[in-house]
Formats: structure tokens, C-alpha cells, sequence
């Protein structure tokens, strides 16, 4: 048994090491995770004023779109990270304290904490421009984007696992990951959707993470089709085939 | 003092499987300096990373009193993104031992200068192995696990090396691995000689020398 002081110094060593791989040794690596989101997000309000149609009932247009791609981006960039945690940084499974979850886990909370800032500075500055605070649970906000992270790790773990078999996984990832975008109530509120498409949508989980980051923030938004024990299941679920395929791959992941 | 138990590694490889370790059972004395000789692909490096617990043995178990460090050697072990010192700051930290003074013994005792600050991938696999040494020198382990040195820089840094472990004599002990019978006899007491998943132990160099060259 090793301690678990040990793993929050191992994790907490990481996490400073993927800070500056991750964000590069220049400070415009910083700016870059802000610049990008906000691009996305402008590009979208662009596209709502030329189509004149953004009009989301219960929640400003900018914070619908903020609320919208952010928890997605976060989702999209967790599982893309953690996916590659472990090929990243084989070299360091070298120090025998340095686990394969352990790589995953620092990758994870790295871009939790990360898309927390970047949504709280957007967030944060929409309230200053409009003068006024949004009614909202800001603790709903905050467990619906715990979600999207959970949702992601869990995925780029089975994904990672997956990935020591065969390394046609990592090709196929993103364009698996591309429907989702469409599909995740990002640029469209989920009450607006006819019945039919909604009831099939709604087996999508992101799409409830992101419903339930919108509802966070203004509590005039419905939300009620969606709830938080669906994709809290996905992750539970997603988590124990990953951490099982970890079980399994551990022996394949060779220090070459 | 490290102790193996029925310990058994084998590892595929496209000719089979490859049994590294078949069943051994072996208690490395302690306070003695022991080499470990082998041709290439008997698996030394399979068995210095399973005694320091980065692998674990397919059965058995291994053993491990008091400190022992992560392999040493000119492979692994470094980002390449990252500068020599930040490899440093990383491994004191996971260590959990003083930030600044391993970095500062690090710095002076692998000699890179300015490289320090640089890259690690701008080195060469000499200056690999310097920082890694100079590294693992810095923290105090009771069993030093070194991969192949005959490589590791220049006959001056090599001496250098082999003062550092004599100073530490009364301390800590070095297990080594290498297929250089001169290695081995300037480091060691003792020598184990590693064939066909069998790890066979002699008191002196000389006779686990006779074994390997017949």
C-alpha cells in the first residue's frame, strides 16, 4: 500500500509540470485559453445577429453561448487530454510512485480548473458589461461543469485503455466526438427542440451537463427535462469499465 | 536490503514470449555492492525496474527495505519540453524532499552549465545521464539502481561518480546492471550473473566472471 500523501504529491508535481507543458513557457499560452473560447462564442453571437434568431427564452443570448460551449469545450478538451495522459508521459512511469492514473488524473483537474477561470472571467465580465448579477445556484453551475469534466475523464480513460489495444481508437475519437457537438443543446435550448428529437437527444449526456450549467446561471431557464443523475451515471458507469481496462492494460503499457 | 520472492516476469515479444525471470528467488545482501551481469535482451533492465517497483512481476513478489531509487540511467526518466532543472524541481517534489537543494546539487554535480537551463531534449545521452546522475545523487537513497553506466560521460565524470558512491559506502549500497564486466568489477563486491531467467550469485567478481564468458 502506498499513502495517499505520497499520490497527492505525486499528482500535485504533475499538475505543476502540466501547467508548463501544457500552457508553454510563454504567458500568451494563458491568454490562449481564454482568446479561444471567446472567439467561439463570438463567432456564434456573429451568426445569431446575421440569422436574427437568438432569442433563448429565461437567459440572456452572450451567457446562453457562454454557458453552452464552455462546459462543452471542457467536456471535448478533458477527453482529449486524458486520452493521451498516459502515451504523453510514459517516461515517467519510470519513478515507481508515478501511477498511470495518476498522469490522467493531474491532465483532468488541470483542465477543470483551467475552464473554471476561463468561465468565470467570461461569466464574470458579461455580469460588469450588463451592470447587474444573474439570479441563479451558482452551486448547480458548478456541479453541472464538475459533470462535463467527469464525463470527459471517464471517456478519455476508456478511451486510453481502448487506445493499448489498437491505435486506430485515437483516429477514430474526434470524428466520434463531432456529432456531439450538434447533438449537446450547445447553441440551442433543449425546451425549443419538437418532442420527438428531444426524447432522442436526451439520451445524450452533455447534453444535460450543459442544460444544467444554464439553469445554474439563471434561474428563470428551463431545464426540466434534464437532471443530474443521468450523466452522474454515464460517469460511474464509463469510470468502472475504464478503470477496469486500466486494470487489464496495465501490463501492456511497456516502458519500451 | 531487496528481497525477491518465486518472482516471475515474462514479456511478449514477436518471437514469444520472453521469460525474463522464471521462479527466482533471491536475497540481495545488503550493505554490498552488487552487479548484475547479463547479454543483451536477458532482461537486466526488466529486473532493476521490477525491483524498484516501477513493474510488478507477473507472480512472486518483491521485497524492498529502506530507500531504493527509480532506475538510473541515460533512458526515460525526462521530458524533453522541459528544462534540466524543471526535471529536477519534478522529481524532488515526487520525492518529497527539498526543492532548491536538490536542484543545486543537481546543477553542480552533473556539470551542464548552461544546458541546465535548456531542454532536455537538446542534450546528448551523455548529458542525459549526467543529469540523471547527478539527479539521483542528490537525494539520499539506501540503494542506488543504476542501468548501464560505461556510457555515462568522460573518464573524469566516471571517477566522479565512483567517489560519490565510495563516500557514501557506509550508507547506501549500488545494485548495477550492465553487460561490461569492466563496469562491474570497478563498482562491485559481488556479482550475479542473469541467464535464460535464472539470476545465479557469486561471492566475488572473478568467479561470476568465469560463468559469464563460458
Amino acid at each position: 500500500m502506498r499513502g495517499l500523501l505520497v499520490q497527492l504529491q505525486v499528482v500535485h508535481a504533475l499538475l505543476l509540470r502540466e501547467v508548463k507543458t501544457r500552457f508553454g513557457a510563454h504567458k500568451m499560452g494563458y491568454l490562449w485559453a481564454l482568446i479561444e473560447p471567446i472567439l467561439w462564442v463570438a463567432t456564434f453571437a456573429a451568426m445569431y445577429v446575421l440569422l436574427g434568431r437568438l432569442n433563448p427564452p429565461g437567459i440572456d443570448p452572450v451567457p446562453f453561448l457562454i454557458t453552452g460551449i464552455l462546459p462543452f469545450v471542457l467536456f471535448r478538451e478533458t477527453a482529449a487530454r486524458t486520452l493521451t495522459a498516459i502515451e504523453a508521459n510514459k517516461g515517467l512511469l519510470f519513478y515507481p510512485q508515478v501511477r498511470p492514473l495518476d498522469l490522467v488524473l493531474a491532465r483532468a483537474i488541470l483542465e477543470l480548473a483551467t475552464h473554471l477561470v476561463v468561465i468565470t472571467l467570461l461569466l464574470g465580465g458579461v455580469a460588469l458589461w450588463d451592470g447587474k448579477l444573474p439570479h441563479g445556484q451558482p452551486l448547480l453551475l458548478l456541479a453541472g461543469l464538475v459533470l462535463a469534466s467527469g464525463l470527459g475523464t471517464s471517456l478519455g480513460l476508456v478511451f486510453c485503455g481502448l487506445s493499448t489495444f489498437s491505435n486506430t481508437v485515437e483516429r477514430i475519437f474526434s470524428p466520434l466526438l463531432r456529432p456531439l457537438f450538434w447533438t449537446s443543446a450547445v447553441f440551442f435550448p433543449s425546451s425549443s427542440l419538437p418532442t420527438a428529437a428531444r426524447d432522442l437527444l436526451l439520451y445524450n449526456p452533455v447534453l444535460h451537463v450543459v442544460e444544467l450549467v444554464r439553469s445554474g446561471y439563471s434561474a428563470g431557464y428551463d431545464a426540466r427535462h434534464v437532471n443530474a443523475w443521468y450523466p452522474a451515471v454515464w460517469v460511474i458507469a464509463l469510470l468502472f469499465f475504464g478503470l477496469s481496462l486500466e486494470r487489464v492494460a496495465r501490463r501492456r503499457v511497456q516502458l519500451s | 536490503m531487496i528481497t525477491l520472492e518465486n518472482v516471475t516476469k515474462a514479456y511478449p515479444t514477436h518471437k514469444g514470449l520472453n521469460v525474463v525471470l522464471d521462479r527466482v528467488s533471491f536475497q540481495f545482501p545488503a550493505r554490498r555492492n552488487i552487479g548484475v551481469l547479463g547479454r543483451n535482451g536477458a532482461g537486466k533492465s526488466t529486473l532493476l525496474r521490477l525491483i524498484s517497483g516501477a513493474e510488478q512481476p507477473d507472480a512472486g513478489e518483491v521485497v524492498r527495505g529502506g530507500h531504493v531509487s527509480w532506475p538510473i540511467g541515460f533512458s526515460g526518466g525526462f521530458n524533453g519540453s522541459l528544462t534540466g532543472e524543471e526535471n529536477c524541481r519534478f522529481v524532488a517534489r515526487i520525492y518529497g524532499v527539498d526543492v532548491d537543494e536538490v536542484v543545486g546539487f543537481s546543477m553542480e554535480f552533473s556539470e551542464l552549465g548552461d544546458y541546465f537551463q535548456m531542454p532536455v531534449r537538446t542534450y546528448s545521452s551523455g548529458m542525459r545521464a549526467r543529469l540523471a546522475f547527478g539527479l539521483s545523487m542528490a537525494i539520499d537513497f539506501d540503494v542506488y539502481l543504476v542501468d548501464e553506466v560505461t556510457a555515462v560521460g568522460d573518464a573524469r565524470f566516471q571517477q566522479k561518480c565512483r567517489a560519490a558512491f565510495a563516500e557514501r559506502r557506509d550508507r547506501s549500497s549500488v545494485i548495477i546492471v550492465s553487460h561490461s564486466l569492466g563496469t562491474i568489477k570497478s563498482y562491485c563486491d559481488s556479482c550475479a550473473v542473469l541467464d535464460n531467467g535464472r539470476l545465479f550469485y557469486f561471492d566475488s567478481v572473478g568467479d561470476a566472471a568465469r560463468v559469464y564468458q563460458a
